[in-house]
């Protein structure tokens, strides 16, 4: 069936999966049948998109920090704040147990994950600031791709699939050939980092990549000119590369107010940017850039989120959407002791599309 | 502050710009006094009494240090690891407090009422005592006024703060300026504490009797709390000038540069322990930006390794140097942060139930005082409120915090919250 044509000023919520806690990652799989949502829990979640049906596997011991699934097959990774990543099927029943595992990627927390556009590698990086490639097969150790100076937050792979970059927190963006493995030079996203006198750590870092489908951009967000170490309260910004120049040609703002990070970001085939940003006990949005443009061009409002995602049909957007539980926000609270609860999520899913009308029915 | 105890006090701001500089300018002036053997402290030979409090302004995370409670709702991402004592557990991020869990004590069960920053940090720093129509005074000068300087040499209240120093009389509260706090503004000493060489003693000595003839005359005209603050500040630069190798960073090994840490918080509190060993009665070193409302496990990661190293390293160097048993360290904030996780993946503020650390001066060792939820959100039991922390703290410093009282226009004021008590649990 023919793809109803993109229309990004039609994009609305079509479908929406809500979870009792924080999700903060989550990806459609290469069927599209699926999504898979990692968050502050020790479970993998997953959810099939037409029967909502769910289900869930239990292998890593804390939060998940990160998930990516294998362009080429049914293989699905997670990696966790410890350093664990495991290769699920993830056509499997719940409960399944991993068919293999890494018990030491990193030192702390595997904060990124990307497999090659075969199949054959997957990628992770994360606290110790090495780019690791691993056999996707098996998850043998294949290369440490080393470089970065400090935390490594994001990977993407280019979509010709000869070059990974990898993002760091102090706005480092190195270029890896694949499968040379050799460094092949840096773009600068340094303003994505905010280091000042009266800080007592370095805030920001390049939170998210994405490279639009002809390759020849290549977008990194994260927040700029952060104002404290503590509310970490910054402008959110995306910046996109030339990429066979290797120099910044635009930069990219939210419209509403917001103070965090744009953690999730995308382009859409027509090359449109996709991004979406945070902002503390209040309401930011989803926004759509011409890449040249530093203004969105169209934006849906909704709460913070902290990744998006692109369907393969190409029509739909996967957001992990924060909901309050309504407890949120500062104590005391001991008279809402009862009431206390989590804060929870909703995945929600946007049709990039104008909706088609259903005929009358037949009098 | 201390203005509405005072009407007469002059609140120009030229003259508190005046103070300052001539703090500056005619503490260079006041030359050497007496040859004290820097080498052994009065206090420590008089086992005097002292106390370190490191306070860490904006609220550390119970869950990321003292109380992660792994596998419940609200625990985060980090590893829960063991201590030196059994069935213990901190978080990672303070792996070299957990080894010297043995020598301190943890209070799980804080439950305390002011959810805001700016009425927090008085409350807690004043004991929030019961309201008298007084403005009590801060923790610091409140040892200075009860116990005095426990060297006469030596301010009684040194104050090491990124930024600004000078001296801070409104901590002193009701207790009059005298018992203010000389901050050192990013650990530096006050300035001009060498006689210029230029100036003779014997000038010097005129100097300061022209100063203090004109400082009679100006407080004849006004009140007495900017003036005794001014003289305070001179007396304090002249002590300090007798005493300036206490200052002298040379005598720290790089050993112990290395131990504590590069960073503010280490150097700083490394520079408390010299302060210490020197006879300072009261030190508090305070760190600044721990609200982590925005991205509080990436900012933990990174700001709890920051206490953690130089605390611990500070409670082993008392300890060998036989001074744990006389000197209190304080670990503490003007709350918690919250169970739950907000939309910008940072923590709130939590008076509820949180978590600080004592050690020494007769504080139990090894022990874990408190009962939460299984969640850690919520006080199970006995909590305790900051007025129970200033009668435990008075009462291992010596003072008898139910009796003591302070005496302020001839009122009588309690020096701790009266419906508070001393937390038994945590006294040997």
């Amino acid at each position: 069936m023919k793809a109803p044509p993109l229309d990004i000023r039609k994009a609305r919520v079509s479908a929406e999966f809500k979870h009792p806690s924080q999700l903060f990652r989550a990806k459609f799989s290469p069927c599209g049948k699926t999504i898979a949502a990692i968050g502050v829990d020790t479970a993998v979640h997953l959810w099939n998109i037409e029967d909502k049906t769910e289900k869930s596997f239990q292998a890593h011991k804390t939060w998940v920090s990160s998930i990516c699934f294998s362009p080429a097959g049914n293989e699905l990774y997670t990696a966790d704040y410890h350093g664990v990543i495991h290769c699920w099927n993830y056509l499997a029943r719940t409960g399944s147990k991993p068919r293999w595992s890494i018990p030491a990627a990193d030192r702390n927390n595997v904060r990124a994950l990307a497999v090659s556009g075969n199949g054959k590698f997957l990628f992770s990086a994360g606290d110790e600031g090495v780019v690791r490639t691993w056999d996707a097969a098996n998850g043998k150790l294949l290369k440490e791709l080393k470089g970065h100076t400090e935390c490594i937050f994001s990977l993407a792979v280019h979509p010709d699939g000869e070059a990974l970059v990898s993002g760091d927190l102090l706005g480092s963006i190195r270029r890896w050939e694949i499968p040379s493995w050799e460094e092949a030079g840096e773009l600068d996203a340094r303003v994505l980092h905010t280091r000042k006198d009266n800080f007592i750590a370095d805030v920001g870092g390049v939170r998210s990549l994405a490279f639009s489908p002809d390759g020849k951009l290549l977008a990194a967000g994260g927040f700029r000119d952060a104002k404290s170490n503590a509310f970490c309260p910054g402008t959110p910004a995306v910046l996109v590369f030339d990429w066979s120049k290797g120099t910044s040609r635009s930069e990219l703002r939210l419209k509403a107010k917001s103070d965090g990070p744009i953690n999730g970001l995308c382009f859409l085939e027509d090359s449109t940017l996709a991004g979406y940003g945070e902002h503390l006990h209040s309401a930011t949005e989803l926004s759509f850039w011409d890449p040249a443009k530093q203004a969105p061009v169209h934006s849906l409002s909704g709460q913070s989120a902290y990744d998006l995602d692109l369907h393969p049909d190409g029509r739909r957007l996967l957001a992990p959407v924060y909901v309050s539980g309504g407890t949120s926000g500062n104590g005391a609270r001991k008279r809402h002791r009862e009431k206390y609860s989590p804060n929870e999520t909703v995945l929600r899913i946007y049709d990039l599309f104008a909706e088609t009308k259903k005929p009358e029915p037949v009098k | 502050m201390a203005a509405q105890n005072n009407p007469q006090t002059c609140l120009d701001p030229v003259h508190e710009m005046s103070r300052r500089r001539v703090l500056g300018v005619l503490g260079g002036l006041a030359g050497f006094g007496s040859l004290l053997n820097p080498s052994v402290s009065r206090a420590l030979e008089k086992k005097e009494k002292q106390v370190c409090l490191i306070w860490l302004d904006g609220g550390i995370s119970q869950y990321e240090s003292w109380h992660p409670r792994p596998g419940t709702r609200f625990a985060g991402p980090f590893r829960s690891i063991p201590t030196r004592v059994p069935g213990v557990h901190f978080s990672e991020l303070m792996q070299h407090t957990a080894r010297i869990a043995d020598k301190i004590s943890v209070i799980r069960t804080m439950e305390t009422k002011d959810p805001n920053h700016s009425t927090g940090v008085p409350r807690i720093q004043r004991g929030d005592p019961i309201d008298r129509g007084v403005l009590y005074p801060y923790l610091g000068s409140a040892v200075s006024k009860l116990l005095g300087p426990a060297d006469p040499a030596l301010p009684p209240y040194i104050w090491i703060k990124p930024g600004n120093g000078g001296f801070i009389h409104r901590e002193a509260g009701f207790l009059g300026a005298r018992h203010g706090a000389l901050a050192l503004g990013d650990g530096r000493p006050p300035v001009h504490i060498h006689r210029p060489s230029g100036i003779s003693a014997e000038n010097d000595t005129a100097r300061n009797a022209l100063r203090k003839k004109a400082n009679e005359r100006f407080r004849a005209n006004r009140g007495a709390a900017e003036i005794d603050a001014y003289e305070t500040s001179y007396e304090m630069a002249e002590r300090l000038m007798a005493r300036k190798e206490i200052f002298d960073e040379s005598t720290l090994s790089q050993k112990d540069k290395e131990r504590y840490g590069s960073h503010p918080l280490g150097r700083h509190i490394l520079q408390a322990r010299q302060l210490l060993e020197a006879g300072v009665r009261f030190i508090k070193v305070n760190s600044y930006h721990w609200d982590t409302h925005g991205d509080n496990f990436n900012m933990s990661q990174r700001l709890v390794p920051q206490v953690d190293r130089p605390f611990a390293a500070l409670v082993e160097d008392l300890d060998e140097r036989g001074m744990l048993d006389n000197v209190l360290v304080v670990v503490m904030s003007e709350f918690g942060r919250t169970p739950n996780v907000n939309s910008r993946m940072g923590r709130d503020h939590w008076p509820d139930c949180w978590s600080l650390a004592l050690a020494g001066c007769g504080i139990r060792q090894g022990a874990i005082i408190g009962e939460t939820a299984k969640d850690g959100a919520w006080v199970d039991g006995t909590g305790y409120d900051i007025g129970d922390l200033f009668h435990t703290i008075f009462t291992v410093l010596g003072i008898d915090s139910k009796r003591a009282r302070y005496e302020h226009k001839g009122q009588k004021l309690a020096i701790a919250h009266d419906k508070c008590k001393s937390i038994r649990e945590v006294m040997l």
